[in-house]
C-alpha cells in the first residue's frame, strides 16, 4: 500500500504540474478544468437516469419514445451532452436480461448516469463481462432463471447504452416521484434486474 | 481486455456501492478529468487522448490505475500538440508548491459553454450513409492484428453474427468521414465456444471490420 500512496503522491505532483505549466503559459485557465469537475460532483448523475426510467414506467407514450430514440427522449426531460449524442436504452423483460459493459476503457452514458463507478472501469469486469456474465451478475448477487437470455452489451463505439429496468412487483400505483429512488445505477448498468 | 482470464472476482467497497460515489476519490484523479475535457476545448490537443493510453507498455497499463492512465494519456496529447514538454513536467513537478497552481485570469464564456456542451440536450448524432449491409444480414469480422487505436474487439475477430440495426455513420477514430456503424449480435457459443454460457452478445462495429 506505501508504494501505491507513494504512486499517487507521485501523479498528483505531475498533473498539478501539468495543470500550472498549461496557466503559466496562458493556455488554459482553473476555472474552466473547475467547471468540468463541478458538473460531474454536483449536477449530473444517475439521478437523472432514475428520472428517466421512472417517468418510462409510469408514461407508456414516454416509454415508446424513450425506446426509439434514447438522446431525443432523454432531452425532453432536459438531459445531455457529451457521451450522450446517440443513446440506447436497452428493455428488459420478463425473458430478457440487457447489461452493458466496455471492453476497450470505460464507455458510459454521461448525461444519464454521471461518471462510471470504479468496479465498471476494473480490469476483472472488462475482461469477464462478455465471457461469463451469469457468473459475474451472480458476484452482484444476481441470480437469473434459464427461461432468461442474456444480452451483454460491449459498449465500445459510439451508442452508448442504458438499461430500463422491469418495474419492480409491488411499485404499481406510485407516483413518478416515488418511483425514482427505488432505480439505482446498478440497474441502469444492468448488474441488478 | 475483453475475455481475458485471472483478474479474479468484481470487487466493490462500500463506497463503491453507494449510488452516491464520488465520481473522484482524490482530488488530482478530478484535475485530471477537467484537464482532459478542458485541453479539448482549448483546442491544445485533438482527437481522443485513447491512442495516448492504448500505446502505454502492456505490463505499466495494468500496473496503473484508471486516472493514472488517463494523466499519462493527457500529458502525451499536449507534448504531441506542442503545448508542454515531459522536461518540463519533470522539473515543474519537483517545484509544485512553489509557485501559483491556479490561474489568477478566469474564462467564464469557456467555463459557460463547456457546462452547456457536459450537460445539455443536444439532437442525436449519427450520420446518414450509405451501408452495405443491411438488417438481418450475416457478418463475420474480419481477422485482423491492428497497431494503434481501433475499436475492435480482438474476441470478435473471425466470428459470424447477425446485424441487428444499423447506428447511422460515424467517423472510424483514424478517418474525418462518417461511416456505417452496425450493431450486430453474437451468440455466445460461437464467440467462446460449446461450454459457453447460453445467450447473446451485442457489440458495434465500423463497416471496415466486417465482411
Amino acid at each position: 500500500m506505501s508504494d501505491r500512496h507513494e504512486d499517487d503522491r507521485s501523479i498528483a505532483r505531475r498533473v498539478t504540474a501539468i495543470e500550472s505549466l498549461l496557466v503559466e503559459k496562458g493556455l488554459i485557465t482553473s476555472d474552466v478544468v473547475d467547471a468540468v469537475v463541478e458538473t460531474y460532483e454536483r449536477d449530473v448523475g444517475p439521478l437523472n437516469g432514475a428520472r428517466v426510467v421512472a417517468r418510462a414506467w409510469v408514461d407508456a407514450a414516454y416509454r415508446e419514445r424513450l425506446l426509439d430514440d434514447g438522446t431525443q427522449a432523454v432531452g425532453e426531460l432536459g438531459f445531455g451532452g457529451a457521451e450522450g449524442e446517440h443513446l440506447v436504452v436497452l428493455e428488459n423483460t420478463p425473458t430478457v436480461h440487457n447489461v452493458v459493459v466496455c471492453t476497450l476503457c470505460s464507455c458510459y452514458p454521461w448525461p444519464v448516469l454521471g461518471l462510471p463507478p470504479r468496479w465498471y472501469k476494473s480490469f476483472a469486469y472488462r475482461s469477464r463481462m462478455v465471457r461469463e456474465p451469469r457468473a459475474v451478475l451472480a458476484e452482484f448477487g444476481t441470480a437469473l432463471g434459464d427461461d432468461v437470455e442474456v444480452r451483454v452489451w460491449d459498449s465500445s463505439a459510439d451508442v452508448r447504452y442504458m438499461v430500463l429496468p422491469l418495474q419492480p412487483d409491488g411499485a404499481d400505483g406510485l407516483a413518478e416521484d416515488e418511483l425514482v429512488p427505488l432505480v439505482t445505477r446498478d440497474h441502469m448498468i444492468g448488474v441488478v434486474r | 481486455m475483453g475475455g481475458m482470464h485471472g483478474f479474479g472476482p468484481v470487487t466493490r467497497d462500500r463506497r463503491d456501492r453507494a449510488l452516491d460515489e464520488p465520481p473522484f476519490h482524490e482530488p488530482w484523479e478530478a484535475r485530471t478529468f477537467g484537464l482532459v475535457v478542458a485541453t479539448s476545448a482549448k483546442g491544445l490537443r485533438t482527437g481522443s487522448t485513447r491512442p495516448a493510453i492504448e500505446k502505454i507498455e502492456p505490463a505499466r497499463y495494468l500496473a496503473s490505475s484508471y486516472y493514472e492512465r488517463w494523466a499519462a494519456g493527457v500529458e502525451a496529447a499536449l507534448v504531441a500538440g506542442g503545448s508542454l514538454t515531459s522536461a518540463e513536467v519533470d522539473r515543474r513537478s519537483a517545484t509544485v508548491g512553489r509557485g501559483p497552481t491556479r490561474s489568477q485570469a478566469t474564462d467564464p464564456e469557456l467555463a459557460a459553454a463547456i457546462r452547456g456542451f457536459l450537460n445539455g440536450p443536444s439532437p442525436t448524432s449519427g450520420e446518414p450513409v450509405a451501408a452495405a449491409f443491411a438488417v438481418g444480414d450475416r457478418v463475420t469480422v474480419r481477422r485482423m492484428a491492428p497497431v494503434g487505436h481501433h475499436r475492435c474487439p480482438r474476441y470478435v475477430r473471425g466470428v459470424t453474427g447477425t446485424v441487428e440495426r444499423i447506428n447511422g455513420g460515424w467517423p472510424h477514430p483514424d478517418a474525418d468521414t462518417p461511416e456505417a456503424v452496425y450493431q450486430v449480435r453474437f451468440d455466445m457459443r460461437d464467440l467462446w465456444g460449446n461450454d459457453a454460457e447460453p445467450g447473446a452478445l451485442y457489440v458495434d462495429l465500423w463497416e471496415r471490420y466486417l465482411s
